[in-house]
C-alpha cells in the first residue's frame, strides 16, 4: 500500500494546533517567568515590610521596658516602703513580667525580688536570670538569651532577662533584672503570614532563636532553622533550595528578624493558574481551528477532491462522462469551468475520431467487396467450359445463371443492405455453383422462417461463412457433408445460423478465424462479415462460433431485426 | 464518497483531540481544584492512658499542632486511671461507630486491648501505637522510647551516680502495661552485668501518685537498707519523690524517675530525685498525628518503628541550655 497522504485539511488543521500549541507554551513559559520573578519581588518585598513592622514592634516594646526601667530608676527618691509598694504592683499588674529582681552590682547577691503572683523559691539551684560576667554598663539595657525561668515555685516559663543599672534609696548601685515573656511580640509574630506557609522568627546575633512561632516543634527536634547560614548572612533577601529568606537587623538588640516563605508553594499557585489559562485556550483554539477547517474545506479542499475524483471518473470512461461543475472559490470555479470545456471538446474530438474511422472502414469494406476473387471466377468458367464441351448444356446454362445472379447480388446497385430474401439467394447461387465444382460431395438445406426474408441485412453476410464450411469442414471429409442454413426471428433480432458436420475446429482456431483479414475466394473473410456487423449494428452484433472437433461446426449470427432500408449516407 | 469519508476521519481526529483536550484540561482543573480547595479533614482519635499528665499534655500539644498543620480533626480521650483498659477498649469501639478515620492508641493493657484494637484495624482504620504496645499484628506504625534502652538508661545513670554495692527497689506500674515491663526488662538486663548489684526488688503499684507513694514507703519499710530506687512513669516518680521527701531520705537513696512535670523537677532541683529519664512526648503526639494523616493519604510509612529520643537529666546538666528545651515546655 502507498504511504498514506495527508490531506489539506488535516495539514491546515495540524499546522495551526501546534503552532498555537507552541506559541502559548513558549508565552506561558515566559509568563511563568515573569510570574515567578514578580513574585518572589512582592514576597521580598512584603517580607521585608513584615520584617520592619516586627522590628517597629520589638522597638516600642524596648521602649515600654526602658520607660518601665527609667520608672525603676525614678524610685531611689521614694521611701523604701513606697519604692516595694511600687515594684511589688509592677510585678504584679504586668502580666508579662514574671519576676523583678535586684542584685549587688559588686557582689552579684540576689538582694530582693519581685514576683508578683508567683512564688520564689526559698532555695535557689541555678538562677538563669542573672549572668555574673555579664552586666550591663550605665544607662545601658542587656538582653539576655531565652531562658527558663529558674527562681520560681513550680513554674518553668520561658523568659528574656532584661537587666539595668538602678540606684537604690540609698545611694548604692543595684542591677534590675526584669523577666519578660514578651508575650506581644510573640502574638504579633505568631500572626505573621507570608504565603499560605511562610513564618517569622527572631533570633540574636549569635543564631540563638530568641522566638519562632514553632518554638516547642524546635525544642522536640522536629524542626530546625539553618540559624548558621543566616548568621553569616547580612541583611536583605536570601535564596535557599526552595526558600526565600529577608533578615533585617533590629538595631536595638543586634536581634535578627527572619522572615520565611516558600517559593514553590508561591510558583505552584501560579503554574496551576497558567496551566489552567493554558488549557482552555488550546481548547478554544482547536475548536476554532476545526471550524475554520471545515470552512476551508468547503471552501477550497472538498471542490478540489470534487474535481479529482471526476478527473479519475473522466480518465476512467471518457465517453460516457458527464462534467457537473463544482462550486467553491472563485478560482475553483475557474478551474472547474475550464476542465467542463476541456471535457465537452475532448469528447467532441473523440466521437469526431470515431465517425472518421468509421466512414474509412466502411469504404474499405465496399472496396473489399467490389472485388472478385480471379481464382474462384476461372474455376467456375473453367467448370462451364469443361460442361460445354461435355455438351451438359443444360447445367452449364444453370451455372452461368447463378454465377450471374452472384454478382449482381454482390454489387446490390452499391447498397450494403440487401433483403434477407437476396441474401438467401446469393447464398443459394453460391452452393449451386461449388455443388457443381465439388461434385456433389455434400447436401445443403435451407430453413428460413417466412417472415424474416423481408428484413434487411448486410450483404455477403452467409457466403463467406458457407465457403469455410466447405474447404475447412467439409473438404476434407470421406462421407457425405451437410450444410444447413437457418435463420430465424429472436427477441426482436434476426438470428443467422450455418451448421456442418464436418472436422470441426478448435477453440484456438475459432478465435483465429475472427482476426484474420484474409479472404480465400471472394476476397471476404469471416472476420470482415463480423467487422461490417459490428460497425453498422454496434457491438452487442456480430458473430458467434460454437465447434467440436470432428462433430461440426456452427456459426451464428446476430442482427437486429431491420424491416426496411434505412437511409444510408453514401 | 472519498471526501465523505476523509470527513469523516477528520472531524473524528478533531473530536479525539477535543476530548483529550478536554480531559486534560479536566484533570488540571480537579489537581487544581485539589490543591487549593481543602480536603474534608481527617477524624483521627487519639486514645492514650490517661489525659491529665505533663507527659500526655506534651502529647497532646504536639499532636494539636500537627493537627492543625496537616487539617486533621483531632479528639483526644482517655480513661481517669491508667489501669483502665475497659474504659480504653469502650473509647476505641465508640471511636469506630463515630467514624473515625485513623486511631492512635497508647495500650493499658498489652492484650487486653489487642482484641479491640485488631477489629478496629479490621475495620480498614490505620491503627499508631505511641508509648505502650499493644497485642495486635495489624497496627501500621508504633512510635515511641525503645523501652529497653530506656531501662538500661536508668541503669546507667545509677550506676555513675552511685558507688559501692547496690540494693535497688524498682517500683513499677501496672505488670499488664507493656512499656512499664519493657523499662523494667532492659534496666535488669543492663544491671545483670554489674558485679555491684546485690539486689533487686520490685513492686507493682497503681499508677497514682498516692499509691506508688504508700508503696514506696512499705518497700523501704521492709528493705531499709535500699540504696537506690528506680520507677517507670511520670505518676510513680512524683509517688516515689514524695515517700522519700517524707521519710527525709534524700540523701542516702539515689533515685532515677521517668517524665518530667513540674514537680519531679523541683525534686530534682531539691533532691528527692536524682535523675530523669525525659521522653519526647511532644515529638510522639506530633509524630503520630502527621503520620496517621500520611497513611490516610495513601503513603506507607517507612518504616514499622519511629523511635524518639530520651535524655537523661540530672541535676547538674537540668539548666544546660540544650537540656532546658527538652525539660521545659515551650507555651
Amino acid at each position: 500500500m502507498k504511504k498514506k497522504r495527508w490531506s489539506f485539511s488535516a495539514v491546515t488543521t495540524a499546522l495551526v494546533v501546534g503552532m498555537v500549541a507552541v506559541s502559548l507554551l513558549i508565552g506561558t513559559g515566559v509568563f511563568l517567568m515573569i510570574y515567578q520573578r514578580a513574585m518572589i519581588q512582592s514576597v521580598r518585598t512584603s517580607s521585608s515590610q513584615i520584617t520592619e513592622q516586627v522590628s517597629d514592634i520589638v522597638e516600642d516594646y524596648m521602649a515600654d521596658i526602658r520607660d518601665l526601667m527609667n520608672q525603676i530608676r525614678r524610685t531611689e527618691q521614694m521611701t523604701p516602703e513606697e519604692r516595694e509598694e511600687f515594684l511589688s504592683s509592677i510585678a504584679m499588674v504586668r502580666p508579662d513580667v514574671t519576676a523583678i529582681t535586684a542584685y549587688d552590682r559588686e557582689s552579684g547577691a540576689l538582694l530582693e525580688a519581685w514576683t508578683g503572683q508567683h512564688v520564689l523559691k526559698e532555695q535557689i539551684l541555678v538562677n538563669l536570670s542573672f549572668d555574673e560576667e555579664r552586666l550591663p554598663e550605665e544607662g545601658e539595657l542587656l538582653i539576655s538569651k531565652p531562658h527558663v525561668e529558674s527562681i520560681l515555685v513550680n513554674e518553668y516559663p520561658w523568659v528574656v532577662s532584661i537587666s539595668g543599672i538602678v540606684k537604690d534609696p540609698e545611694g548604692r548601685e543595684q542591677v534590675i533584672v526584669l523577666d519578660t515573656r514578651f508575650s506581644q511580640i510573640a502574638s504579633y509574630i505568631d500572626n505573621v503570614g507570608i504565603g499560605k506557609h511562610g513564618y517569622c522568627f527572631i533570633m540574636d546575633e549569635e543564631g540563638n532563636i530568641v522566638y519562632h512561632p514553632q518554638q516547642q516543634l524546635i525544642f522536640a527536634g522536629l524542626k530546625g532553622e539553618n540559624t548558621e547560614l543566616l548568621e553569616s548572612s547580612s541583611d536583605g533577601s536570601l535564596e535557599e533550595g526552595d526558600m526565600i529568606y529577608t533578615i533585617r537587623s533590629e538595631e536595638e538588640n543586634n536581634w535578627r528578624i527572619v522572615a520565611v516563605s516558600y517559593v514553590d508553594e508561591l510558583i505552584a499557585e501560579g503554574l496551576r493558574d497558567c496551566l489552567l489559562i493554558l488549557g482552555v485556550l488550546l481548547l478554544l483554539v482547536l475548536i476554532a481551528t476545526l471550524i475554520c477547517s471545515i470552512v476551508l474545506s468547503n471552501q477550497l479542499s472538498k471542490p478540489i477532491k470534487r474535481l479529482i475524483s471526476a478527473m479519475r471518473d473522466f480518465e476512467k470512461d471518457a465517453a460516457s462522462f458527464s462534467f457537473q461543475p463544482a462550486g467553491g472559490s472563485r478560482e475553483m470555479t475557474a478551474l472547474s469551468d475550464s476542465f467542463g470545456h476541456m471535457v465537452v471538446r475532448i469528447q467532441e474530438l473523440m466521437a469526431r475520431v470515431r465517425n472518421e474511422e468509421i466512414i474509412l472502414r466502411k469504404t474499405e469494406l465496399r472496396a473489399l467487396q467490389a472485388q472478385i476473387n480471379p481464382h474462384f471466377l476461372y474455376n467456375t468458367l473453367d467448370s462451364i467450359a469443361w460442361m460445354c464441351e461435355d455438351g451438359r448444356n443444360k447445367e452449364a446454362v444453370d451455372m452461368v445463371n447463378a454465377l450471374a445472379r452472384l454478382f449482381r447480388i454482390s454489387i446490390s446497385k452499391g447498397h450494403e443492405l440487401i433483403p434477407i430474401e437476396k441474401e438467401v439467394e446469393h447464398a443459394k447461387s453460391y452452393l449451386q455453383i461449388q455443388k457443381f465444382r465439388y461434385k456433389n460431395q455434400f447436401e445443403y438445406f435451407f430453413d428460413v422462417e417466412e417472415q424474416c426474408l423481408h428484413y434487411y441485412c448486410n450483404k455477403i453476410t452467409l457466403q463467406p461463412i458457407i465457403e469455410n464450411a466447405i474447404y475447412h469442414g467439409l473438404n476434407r471429409m470421406i462421407e457425405e457433408g451437410v450444410i444447413r442454413i437457418r435463420i430465424w426471428e429472436e427477441d426482436g433480432d434476426v438470428i443467422f445460423s450455418v451448421s456442418d458436420n464436418g472436422v470441426g475446429m478448435t477453440k484456438e482456431q475459432c478465435d483465429a478465424l475472427l482476426k484474420e483479414d484474409s479472404g480465400r475466394e471472394t476476397g471476404i473473410g469471416m472476420k470482415n462479415v463480423n467487422d461490417r456487423v459490428r460497425i453498422y449494428f454496434g457491438e452487442k452484433y456480430g458473430m458467434r462460433i460454437e465447434s467440436e472437433p470432428d462433430e461440426g461446426t456452427t456459426v451464428y449470427i446476430r442482427m437486429p431485426k431491420l424491416e426496411e432500408e434505412p437511409h444510408e449516407s453514401r | 464518497m472519498r471526501v465523505a469519508k476523509h470527513k469523516k476521519q477528520l472531524l473524528f481526529g478533531g473530536l479525539l483531540l477535543g476530548c483529550l483536550l478536554l480531559g486534560g484540561g479536566y484533570l488540571i482543573y480537579r489537581e487544581a481544584e485539589g490543591a487549593s480547595a481543602p480536603r474534608d479533614p481527617y477524624r483521627v482519635a487519639m486514645i492514650v492512658k490517661s489525659t491529665d499528665s505533663a507527659f500526655w499534655k506534651s502529647v497532646f500539644a504536639g499532636a494539636a499542632v500537627a493537627a492543625t498543620e496537616y487539617n486533621v480533626e483531632l479528639t483526644t480521650e482517655g480513661p481517669e486511671t491508667e489501669d483502665d483498659y475497659e474504659t480504653q477498649n469502650r473509647l476505641v469501639k465508640t471511636a469506630v461507630e463515630e467514624g473515625a478515620d485513623a486511631i492512635i492508641f497508647s495500650a493499658v493493657d498489652y492484650n487486653a486491648n489487642a482484641e479491640v484494637i485488631t477489629e478496629a484495624a479490621e475495620e480498614g482504620l490505620p491503627i499508631v501505637i505511641i508509648d505502650s504496645d499493644v497485642n495486635s499484628s495489624l497496627v501500621s506504625l508504633r512510635i515511641g522510647t525503645v523501652n529497653e534502652d530506656a531501662g538500661s538508661m536508668a541503669a546507667e545513670a545509677v550506676l555513675t551516680q552511685t558507688e559501692g554495692p547496690l540494693r535497688i527497689g524498682v517500683v513499677n506500674f501496672d505488670e499488664n502495661t507493656a512499656n512499664g515491663q519493657e523499662r523494667e526488662q532492659g534496666f535488669r538486663d543492663r544491671m545483670a552485668e554489674e558485679d555491684r548489684v546485690e539486689s533487686i526488688e520490685t513492686i507493682n503499684v497503681l499508677s497514682t501518685t498516692e499509691d506508688a507513694r504508700r508503696g514506696t514507703k512499705e518497700l523501704l519499710k521492709q528493705h531499709p537498707d535500699l540504696n537506690a530506687i528506680v520507677t517507670f512513669n511520670e505518676w510513680t516518680s512524683l509517688g516515689v519523690g514524695w515517700a522519700i521527701s517524707d521519710l527525709g531520705r534524700r540523701d542516702d537513696i539515689m533515685v532515677t524517675a521517668f517524665d518530667s512535670n513540674v514537680v519531679s523537677v523541683g525534686m530534682l532541683e531539691t533532691g528527692e530525685v536524682d535523675a530523669l529519664i525525659v521522653q519526647n512526648p511532644y515529638a510522639m503526639g506530633y509524630l503520630a498525628v502527621e503520620n496517621a494523616c500520611q497513611i490516610l493519604s495513601g503513603k506507607e510509612p517507612e518504616a514499622l518503628h519511629i523511635d524518639t529520643e530520651t535524655t537523661l537529666v540530672t541535676r547538674d546538666n537540668m539548666y544546660l541550655p540544650e537540656y532546658q528545651k527538652i525539660l521545659f515546655m515551650y507555651d
